[in-house]
Formats: C-alpha cells, sequence, structure tokens
C-alpha cells in the first residue's frame, strides 16, 4: 500500500479541475434509477416491511456485463450488478472468486495496475464512470477506500484525517471537520485527548477507524471495504460492524469479506462469486447469485451458493 | 456499558415485542371468544375468526424474521436462548389463537340452543382465571421475573379443575336433548381453556430457561424438573 493509492493522497490542483466535469454531468444526465430494475432476481416477497422499502432504493451503481483482465487474462468475466443507495452490499466468495477485483473497478483502482483493463460498463449515478472525461482522482473522493490491512499515514492522528481536505484545498474550520469525521468514525472519544500522537500508535481496531475517518473527511459518496476487519480481533470486529450500520444512514457501502458471517450480520443484499479454473489452470471468478441477504442466507436459489455457504465446496 | 451489537439486539427486542403484542391480543380474543359462546354472540365470534387471521399472518412474519435472524446473526448466550424462546413463544401464541377459533367455532355450533347458565357461569370464571394467567405471563416476561412465572401453574391448578369437573355439570344438564348439546359443546369449550392455560405455563418456562439456561418442565409449585414428572 502506498500513500499514491489512498483516498484522496494524490490529488493536485490540476486534477481538481477535471471535478467539474464529473459534477455537470451529474446535473445533465437524467437519474439512471428511474426506469431501471436492479432488484435482484428472487427477491423474497415475504420479507419484512422495513425491508420491502428498500427494494426501490435509487442505484448507484450499475454494472453491465464487467469483465476484468490482467493482460490476456480475464480475472473477472460478465457481471450484471446494481448496488443501491445507503445499502450495505457484500461481495463474498472462494479465494481468487474475483470480488477483490470487482470492488476495485467502483473507483478505478484497477488503473494504478499497468495491464489490468475492464470491458463492459460501470454506471455511477448514471455516469460512465470510465468515461474519457471522468477524473479518476475525483472518482476516488467520491469513492472512498478502507483496506484490508489499516494503514495510517505516518503522520498524527489530527493530519491523517486532514490530510485529504488540505490536498482539495479544504477552506472551512479544520479542527471541526477532524473531529466530526472522527465522531462519525466512532474514535473521538478515545483519541480526543492525543490528537498529536502518531496514527500508528493506537491500536488496530482504532487504526482501522482512523482510516475510516481519513476515507470521511473527504465527504465520499460511497465506501469501498477491502476486508476491512480480516486483521483485526473479534471486539474491534464488530466494533467496524456496528459502525458500518451507523453509517450506511449517510454512505453507500460496498464490502469484500471472506467471513461469511460478517457479511450476514452487516449487509442488505450480497453477491456470492465464484471462480472456474481452465484447462491451462487459469481462474475466472464470475457472479453467481446476487439477492437479498436474508434470502440468500436462507433459501439462495443457485445450489453452486446453497454449496458454498453450507461448506460443501472444493 | 457499550453494546457493540446494538443493531442486533434492537432487532431482538422488536421481534419480542411483536409477540408480546400478539399474546395481549390473545388474551382479549379469549374474553371474546367464550363471551361469544356463553351469550350466543355470533358477530363476536367473527370478530375471534378474523382477529386470528392477523394472528397467523404474525406468526408467519415472525417465522420469516425469525429464520433471517439466525441465519444472519450468529446469536450466543442468552441472545441465542431468546432466539429459542421467540420461536417457541411463536408457535404457542399461533396455537393459542387457534383455540380461541375452536371456541369460536362452538358459539356458531350452537346458536339458538338454550343455555345452561351454571356452566355458563364456570366458563366464565374459567375465561378470568387463564386471562389473568396471560397478563401474569405477559408481566413476567417484560420483567424478566422468573418467580412471577413460577405462579403460573399455581394459577393454572383452578383451570385444570374446573375443567376436569366439567363432565359432572354436562350430565347434570340432562335430560333436554338440546340443552344436552349445548352443553356437550361446552365441555370443548372448557378444553380449549385448559390447553390455553397449559400454554401460558409453557411461556413461563420458555421465560425461565431464558434466565436459567436450563430447560424444565415447572410443576405445580413452578419448579422446575429437568427430567418431565411422570405424571
Amino acid at each position: 500500500m502506498t500513500l499514491s493509492s489512498a483516498v484522496g493522497a494524490n490529488m493536485n490542483e490540476e486534477d481538481l479541475e477535471d471535478v467539474g466535469n464529473v459534477e455537470s454531468k451529474t446535473e445533465t444526465t437524467a437519474p439512471a434509477t428511474a426506469n431501471l430494475d436492479l432488484r435482484p432476481t428472487g427477491a423474497n416477497q415475504q420479507m419484512p416491511p422495513e425491508d420491502r422499502e428498500s427494494l426501490d432504493a435509487p442505484v448507484v451503481f450499475d454494472v453491465e456485463g464487467l469483465s476484468v483482465f490482467y493482460g490476456d487474462f480475464m480475472a473477472v468475466e460478465d457481471v450484471d450488478l446494481g448496488i443501491h443507495e445507503h445499502e450495505i452490499t457484500a461481495l463474498i466468495g472462494p479465494s481468487g472468486c474475483g470480488k477483490s477485483t470487482f470492488l476495485r473497478c467502483l473507483n478505478r483502482m484497477n488503473d494504478l495496475i499497468p495491464s489490468a483493463r475492464v470491458e463492459g460498463g460501470v454506471a455511477y449515478h448514471g455516469i460512465d464512470l470510465y468515461g474519457d472525461k471522468v477524473d479518476p482522482v475525483e472518482v476516488r473522493r467520491r469513492i472512498g477506500m478502507v483496506f484490508q490491512k489499516p494503514n495510517p499515514f505516518p503522520k498524527s492522528i489530527y493530519d491523517n484525517v486532514a490530510f485529504g481536505p488540505r490536498v482539495l484545498g479544504y477552506k472551512g474550520n479544520m479542527d471541526d471537520l477532524v473531529e466530526e469525521s472522527l465522531r462519525k468514525a466512532a474514535l473521538w472519544d478515545e483519541v480526543k485527548d492525543k490528537m498529536d500522537e502518531l496514527g500508528m500508535a493506537i491500536s488496530g481496531g482504532q487504526q482501522q477507524r482512523l482510516c475510516i475517518a481519513r476515507a470521511i473527511a473527504t465527504s465520499p459518496d460511497v465506501l469501498l471495504m477491502d476486508e476491512p476487519c480480516s486483521a483485526l480481533d473479534p471486539i474491534a470486529t464488530l466494533k467496524i460492524e456496528e459502525l458500518m450500520l451507523a453509517l450506511k444512514e449517510e454512505y453507500t457501502i460496498v464490502i469484500v469479506t471472506h467471513n461469511m458471517q460478517q457479511a450476514g450480520r452487516v449487509s442488505d443484499r450480497t453477491a456470492f462469486f465464484s471462480v472456474d479454473v481452465d484447462t491451462k489452470g487459469q481462474r475466472t471468478g464470475h457472479l453467481v447469485e446476487y439477492d437479498w441477504t436474508d434470502k440468500l442466507f436462507t433459501a439462495p436459489s443457485e445450489r453452486e451458493t446453497e454449496d458454498y455457504i453450507t461448506g460443501r465446496f472444493g | 456499558m457499550t453494546d457493540i451489537r446494538s443493531h442486533f439486539h434492537q432487532e431482538l427486542e422488536s421481534l419480542e415485542h411483536v409477540l408480546l403484542g400478539v399474546a395481549d391480543r390473545a388474551e382479549s380474543m379469549v374474553k371474546m371468544a367464550v363471551d361469544s359462546f356463553t351469550s350466543g354472540d355470533l358477530e363476536l365470534a367473527d370478530r375471534v375468526i378474523e382477529a386470528d387471521d392477523e394472528i397467523d399472518q404474525t406468526y408467519l412474519d415472525v417465522h420469516n424474521r425469525w429464520m433471517h435472524m439466525m441465519a444472519r446473526q450468529q446469536p450466543m448466550g442468552s441472545d441465542l436462548r431468546m432466539m429459542s424462546v421467540l420461536l417457541h413463544m411463536n408457535i404457542t401464541l399461533e396455537r393459542m389463537g387457534d383455540q380461541c377459533v375452536n371456541i369460536a367455532t362452538m358459539a356458531n355450533a350452537t346458536e339458538g340452543l338454550p343455555r345452561v347458565d351454571v356452566i355458563a357461569d364456570e366458563l366464565r370464571e374459567m375465561s378470568d382465571l387463564v386471562r389473568a394467567m396471560l397478563r401474569t405471563g405477559i408481566e413476567a416476561v417484560i420483567r424478566r421475573d422468573g418467580d412471577e412465572a413460577r405462579l403460573l401453574p399455581a394459577m393454572d391448578e383452578p383451570v385444570d379443575r374446573l375443567n376436569r369437573n366439567m363432565y359432572q355439570e354436562v350430565v347434570k344438564s340432562g335430560p333436554d336433548p338440546e340443552r344436552l348439546e349445548w352443553a356437550t359443546k361446552a365441555m370443548l369449550v372448557s378444553r380449549a381453556l385448559e390447553r390455553v392455560g397449559d400454554q401460558v405455563v409453557d411461556i413461563g418456562e420458555q421465560l425461565a430457561f431464558l434466565l436459567t439456561g436450563e430447560m424444565a418442565e415447572f410443576d405445580e409449585a413452578g419448579i422446575g424438573h429437568a427430567n418431565a414428572p411422570s405424571d
């Protein structure tokens, strides 16, 4: 993990000039959600009423026919998926199924890998995320990312949070913004008396919440989380999960997790990816099933999903 | 103390709240059902049947929510016990609704028949006793009060006694065949009320399990026995 791939870290003034492109497009493009039915197939008609309301939550990402290549090798094949506003969407599946690769497509993190190439479309609020005029840096400000291993900058707790806004030329009261971000990340009470200490001096769970505060500080719309708890103990894990449930009121969250139970605890919808191995031993991931988490974990539509969640795989 | 699983715990509370609402409903249904039988008010009987349709729908909803919570939350400790209690209560309350429908059905089946006042009084007494049990059970669950739950077998005792003696009243109500027919149906009402009483005791046992972690059947004194008493 380098500084330059962290949220907002490699922004400069030139990059910001492109911000307007994204915004003007936002205004002139009709909402993609109006006539799109991106409900997962087989949405459970018997789900409780509070879940039914979110059937119609607007779509943030409309992914169509997305394939990802590393050179000639196809890592993920032909994914269709709609990710809905203010929901937590979990991506699960065995190693090599392409779930992390897919996640990185949602904020163009794969751009940083020279051989990576995508086919198909990712529409973000109706805008082609891979369009020529779209600035990947602005994309990453709006679509923040939290990684598997907590990766605070080698700076103070305060500066970790203030870094992104400073680079973006934030003009407001920085102390207030830092406090607000840390509060939203449920970390403020634990660090308010040691803002000058190094971000790496706090516990792993606190570091991860610091990274979430850092992502929030640049006012994103979406948070992508790539196995955010796999380096944490169970208590710190549950704290992050509770935090995610609070944050979804304000943000749309997509999480990759190896931990099926975690997907169950936090997500509204779950996408199950699996992997095919061809005769040359090449592994290509694909989406098997996407549905409400309630449905997918109690009565999945696909046999492959059933086998995976009941431990009958391999 | 911070609750790092507060969202799940809110879901648990909400499910419990739904079931306590059903128990509340069941209490008023017992009264409506028995009144419809003893007074011959068939409109009241219809309302019982409608209310039971709602309970049946809630039963299905709770079952679905329960399944989803179980699949997603991996409850442990007292949360796991609570999940077990909620599933058990859901089934018990649904059957309680069915018993009320049985009584309302008897009201319909005895239309125009002459009533036997002694029996009607005894049924109303049983109804009052069973409803007091239900109130006690609900209060005990709300307050997590095991001692109160242990009162339920003693409260059930007069219900059982009235039910056991009901056949004597039926025999006495003859020889007029119409009175006898009404009285025979009254015995089924009495039997339904006796079942509701037992169901409330079941809920008390579930509460004791929630509080102690030990599943046991109450004896008459409300003492739990892990091996069911032989009678």
